[in-house]
């Protein structure tokens, strides 16, 4: 578990290659999916995080949600 | 990072790998562009598919400056907590249909184009291919970051980077804004093993940011307008379904009524936070 934390944290610098590290939900995705993953354990937190970056669309109006 | 590399590498990105490959030789042979301007252009490509979503925040964000009163209020009402300050912020913004902040699928879109970009280049790395490596006659975009005028190119990723960072957080708290300026110092060491190629993608991708940071800024004053001018309260009162039938038409006449000038909208910015 503290592994992916790791991971999920080291996935930082990737907002760099892609702009600004905001979301238009509370909490933003990278906390939910550590949220997720703390919550629901590593299968059930990726697939509950994966759905929550599809839904983290441009024609969704964001919001908040918890994981 | 590398082990994300690892992870990655077993092959969903293939199909992705092979596109980036056909895009890259199209615009190496067909254009007869050398192969490290290629890469810049591919990544003006990437970038340019991705500016329509920028619009739709711009005219998100020029459309906050109706419901500026509001917005300052729920601020001002859960001022010593910020959780619940961001909760009560984002449930008025799904309310009103307005959102400054962008999406994070677009951004996640970038990471799988950024990784095949890895592979094709430690392809050609094994197997060159015909053609003009360099860039400028500095580096080779196979070659790893930290060898001769790679280093420099590394500088000037710092540099666009933290720029890209400054430009595109506009809409972080202060102080996550500067830790994560303060990342790419950070990262240096595992880039460095990178290839420049990859680093040109990057610098490129950066500078189109800050120059994007750039028009939004034009584009969207700094303080909402209403803000400024007390007639605005009764509208308060007023119901918020009335407004929320015209959402996407930002005012035309918000930009003349933003005289003030830049610095004075700034700290009032930072205030508000």
């Amino acid at each position: 578990m503290k592994a992916l934390s790791i991971v999920l944290r080291s996935l930082l610098p990737w907002y760099g290659v892609a702009g600004a590290p905001t979301c238009k939900y509370h909490p933003s995705c990278s906390q939910y999916a550590h949220d997720a993953v703390h919550k629901y354990g590593l299968v059930r937190g990726s697939l509950k995080a994966a759905w929550r970056l599809l839904r983290c669309n441009p024609w969704s109006k964001g919001g908040v949600d918890y994981a | 990072m590398s082990l994300l590399f690892a992870l990655l590498a077993a092959s969903p990105l293939q199909p992705l790998e092979d596109v980036m490959r056909h895009i890259l030789n199209w615009l190496h042979v067909t254009i007869g562009l050398p192969w490290a301007w290629s890469i810049i252009v591919l990544t003006v490509i990437v970038r340019m598919l991705l500016v329509p979503l920028t619009v739709k925040q711009i005219h998100s964000m020029q459309n906050m400056q109706r419901f500026a009163p509001q917005m300052k209020e729920i601020q001002k009402k859960y001022k010593g907590d910020r959780q619940k300050q961001n909760e009560e912020l984002m449930k008025f913004y799904k309310e009103h249909s307005i959102n400054p902040a962008s999406s994070c699928l677009p951004m996640v879109f970038q990471i799988p184009v950024f990784i095949a970009l890895y592979f094709v280049l430690r392809h050609f790395a094994e197997h060159p291919p015909g053609g003009d490596l360099g860039w400028l006659g500095l580096v080779k975009i196979t070659d790893h970051a930290s060898a001769g005028w790679g280093i420099l190119l590394l500088g000037i990723y710092v540099c666009s980077q933290m720029a890209s960072t400054f430009f595109m957080g506009s809409t972080m708290q202060k102080s996550q804004r500067y830790l994560m300026m303060g990342l790419p110092v950070v990262y240096v060491a595992f880039i460095a093993h990178f290839p420049t190629g990859l680093l040109l993608y990057w610098v490129t991708t950066n500078l189109w940011t800050v120059g994007q940071g750039l028009v939004t800024r034009r584009l969207v004053p700094k303080t909402p307008a209403p803000s400024l001018f007390s007639r605005k309260p009764p509208e308060d009162g007023g119901n918020g379904a009335k407004r929320k039938e015209t959402p996407p038409k930002p005012a035309p006449a918000t930009k003349a009524q933003q005289p003030p000038p830049r610095r004075v909208q700034k700290r009032k910015k930072a205030k508000r936070r």
